[in-house]
């Protein structure tokens, strides 16, 4: 059984589909990378994983149960964390709050101390506000306050796309050790080859459906990938 | 010469019920995400519930605790037959709902309590002079529970789990939901506590004044006013913004006259927002 399996799965904002049929599987203790041009539809389909799409239908299961009806906060208890593309953190609420808010945490506690040990630039300025920090400030709270109920799969929106290039290189380290956290990783990433290159495998949409898939080194070789959707940017 | 350390105390007075209703506003807006128009007519209820309590009971304490239970209750209410339903709507549906909301509950009250004004069965006090500003126990005491509710209502928002849910879903509903933050108790909170805190200003107003079925709608200019002012969505703003209104406006009375100084508050309102779009204490937009 596949830690989350998507069949068939379509929708999008209103009448017209964005998804037109996405079908993929993730296995626990895996990073996937989804990877395609603009507008293929990789945002959309993280917001249809973690319930924030308003229009979905298909198959979409975690650990074997069916999760397309639940809520978001809902899928959040079930065990799926999620960090969005730029707004990942609460602006007006502290270091501490952005952690404390998060609900269904046993020992909020012990875990908020793990986790602020886990970021320690976090555990400088834990009463600091969310909206003074740096990007890659804000980016480190954003997967620890996604960190905070444990979940066993994160679902990662362009975790690059607000972070000046320096940061990038850190911010692919930090997905890489996420599974010394016990969590399985999507990443939809624009960067496909620094994503793929941290990654076990990955997907590349086009057009609302899965174009190629594969282990991230075979598709990183690839020529028909590297020249159609992966660029040539690598080191960048 | 005017008495102008007399005016500052009125107009402090004046504001903290300004504040009150002002609070009431800018939390619904900021995580219902439209300006109530029944906040006024929810504190007229506040008035004359607590006004009945206390001439059946003779207690004030009991009073207050009734308005705060019926502006409470009104406002989920409110929620529950009216707002939900247009969740996702456009704002000015929502806006346009409130105002039938706050006709309804008029009506109510005009119904049941007459259109006469009442007055708060209150012992006549004799003034003090307090560094040459003359005020009543009255004031002090009213002026000492506003505070008192109005500090209660920043604990709850800043030092408990829920009033931080709420400040997480003012920030970013969709954001606070993959958080785990449960909206309908988000919701509960909201109304409860918004609807509590216009009830019991209500209350005061009517102490202070008299109680009749124009008792909050009178005050909901001012206090929209002060919501914006403060920069919408800024609970300590809306505080600010309404106690600085009041003081403006009994300021301006030795000059343009009484009639005239809402008219004073609103051009102070325009200044402000000319100078400072997203009010005294808003964020300011962005675009990335």
């Amino acid at each position: 059984m596949s830690l989350l399996e998507i069949a068939d799965l379509r929708g999008g904002y209103g009448e017209v589909d964005i998804l037109n049929g996405v079908s993929l599987t993730l296995e626990a203790g895996e990073i996937v990378t989804v990877a395609g041009t603009n507008g293929a539809g990789k945002s959309t389909l993280a917001k249809a994983i973690v319930g924030l799409l308003p229009v979905v239908r298909g198959v979409l299961n975690f650990e074997g149960q069916g999760i397309l009806g639940l809520p978001p906060e809902l899928r959040m208890a079930r065990g799926i964390g999620y960090v969005p593309q730029v707004a990942n953190v609460f602006p007006s609420l502290s270091i501490v709050e952005n952690l404390q808010v998060v609900g269904g945490v046993a020992n909020q506690k012990a875990r908020m101390g793990e986790l602020l040990d886990a970021f320690p630039a976090l555990a400088q300025r834990r009463r600091a506000r969310a909206g003074s920090l740096s990007g890659g400030e804000r980016q480190q709270l954003a997967f620890a306050r996604a960190l905070m109920a444990s979940p066993r799969l994160m679902v990662l929106d362009e975790p690059t796309a607000a972070l000046s290039p320096k940061m990038v290189a850190d911010a692919f380290e930090r997905i890489r050790a996420l599974p010394r956290f016990g969590v399985s990783v999507l990443v939809v990433e624009q960067r496909a080859r620094q994503s793929l290159a941290v990654s076990d495998r990955g997907y590349i949409l086009d057009g609302g459906k899965v174009a190629m898939s594969g282990a991230a080194s075979a598709l990183l070789s690839d020529d028909r990938a590297a020249s159609l959707y992966l660029g040539r940017h690598a080191g960048r | 010469m005017s008495n102008f350390p007399q005016l500052i105390a009125n107009g402090l007075v004046q504001g903290l019920f300004i504040a009150m209703a002002a609070l009431a506003i800018t939390l619904a807006f900021s995580i219902a995400r439209f300006p109530n128009a029944a906040t006024g007519d929810v504190m007229t209820a506040g008035a004359y519930t607590g006004l009945a309590t206390q001439s059946a009971t003779g207690s004030l304490i009991l009073a207050g605790i009734v308005a705060i239970f019926t502006g409470a209750a009104i406002s989920l209410a409110a929620d529950r037959l009216v707002f939900r339903k247009l969740a996702g709507r456009a704002v000015v549906a929502s806006l346009v709902a409130s105002i039938g909301v706050a006709f309804v509950i008029r009506a109510v009250l005009g119904v049941t309590f007459g259109l006469s004004q009442l007055v708060y069965d209150i012992p006549l006090t004799r003034a003090k002079l307090y560094w040459g500003v003359r005020l009543t126990p009255l004031d002090l005491q009213v002026a000492g529970a506003v505070a008192l509710a109005l500090a209660l209502v920043f604990g709850i928002l800043h030092l408990t789990p829920i009033g931080r849910q709420m400040r997480a879903v003012a920030d970013d509903r969709d954001l606070a939901r993959v958080s785990g933050v449960r909206p309908e108790r988000v919701m509960l909170a909201l109304w409860m506590i918004s609807g509590g805190v216009a009830g019991l200003a209500g209350m005061m107003l009517g102490i202070k004044t008299v109680v009749e079925p124009e008792l909050g709608w009178s005050m909901l200019l001012p206090a929209f006013t002060a919501a914006i002012l403060g920069g919408i969505g800024s609970p300590g703003g809306a505080v600010a913004a309404g106690l600085l209104l009041g003081v403006v406006q009994e300021m301006s009375t030795p000059f343009v006259g009484f009639n005239y100084k809402l008219a004073i508050a609103f051009a102070a309102l325009l200044g402000v927002l000319l100078w400072r779009p997203s009010g005294l204490f808003g964020k300011r937009e962005g675009v990335r």
